[in-house]
């Protein structure tokens, strides 16, 4: 667990600290851990399984959940609880059964802010994820619009 | 003489068996163009004074679950194909196609 990608960077002893405020939440399988616009209250790492973030998506007149991201053990989500305004920008769910280590927000902050030094690596991880995260949908969003202006292209000359 | 009528038996014999076996072959490949969860394709429409004069591409209809599963799997590799372009950030990695039957 200390591999966490939350916990890159931290003493053994740093990141132990920093388990121990968490709680671990066994998930049956398909259960919803928390649904986009709900209030983001806690940072959870996968500890067994993974999850699925999932974004409504109109699919033949009906509201489907589509996959836009997994989450593997290790990896973190739900670090929109760390940031304002604090709401969930996806849904997360555990398609297969998954287990999570649960932080609240709340005491996170706590921890992070009596020790600024553990508070400023965890920062700069979460910056890495969402850096990342942003840059690989920067990626696709590109390639999708390189399809739209083909199909454009061939309706265009098609008429 | 029977040497001869024993060889012209054969020769038809052949062309009958061959002829079977052809037969059976085409009825195989007209019944696997069917797949299973793909709904019958519509009948077409009567072409309307403002239709496109392209005829459009015949595509199977597949079903809603069928085609969730065609747009997770076009996620993953649109993903794998991003962070592909991450490793080495080159535009021939940037537009590397994928084998997702989404755009094929």
């Amino acid at each position: 667990m200390q591999q966490a990608e939350l916990l890159h960077g931290l003493s053994p002893h740093d990141a132990e600290e920093l388990l121990k405020i968490g709680t671990r939440m066994t998930l049956k399988r398909g259960t919803v851990l928390f649904e986009l616009g709900s209030p983001a209250d806690s940072v959870y790492i996968v500890t067994q399984s993974r999850l699925s973030l999932t974004l409504p998506m109109m699919v033949r007149g009906r509201e489907e959940n589509v996959l836009i991201e997994e989450r593997q053990t290790g990896q973190a989500l739900g670090w929109s609880a760390l940031i304002p305004p604090n709401r969930f920008t996806l849904t997360a769910s555990a398609p297969f059964g998954a287990e999570v280590l649960r932080i609240p927000r709340e005491v996170l902050a706590g921890h992070l802010t009596a020790r600024p030094e553990v508070g400023y690596i965890v920062m700069r991880n979460v910056a890495e994820i969402v850096g990342q995260r942003l840059q690989v949908f920067q990626a696709m969003w590109l390639r999708e619009m390189q399809r739209v202006v083909e199909l454009s292209a061939a309706r265009e000359a098609s008429a | 003489m029977e040497m001869l009528l024993m060889g012209v038996t054969l020769s038809l014999l052949g062309v009958a068996v061959s002829a079977g076996l052809f037969m059976a072959a085409t009825r195989d490949v007209r019944t696997t163009g069917q797949n299973a969860g793909l709904e019958p394709l519509p009948e077409p429409e009567p072409s309307q004074f403002f239709a496109p004069s392209v005829t459009p591409m015949a595509r199977p209809i597949v079903s809603v679950d069928v085609l969730l599963l065609q747009i997770e799997r076009h996620v993953r590799m649109e993903q794998a194909a991003a962070e592909s372009f991450m490793a080495m950030p080159t535009v021939e990695m940037l537009h590397m196609p994928t084998a997702s039957p989404l755009v094929h």
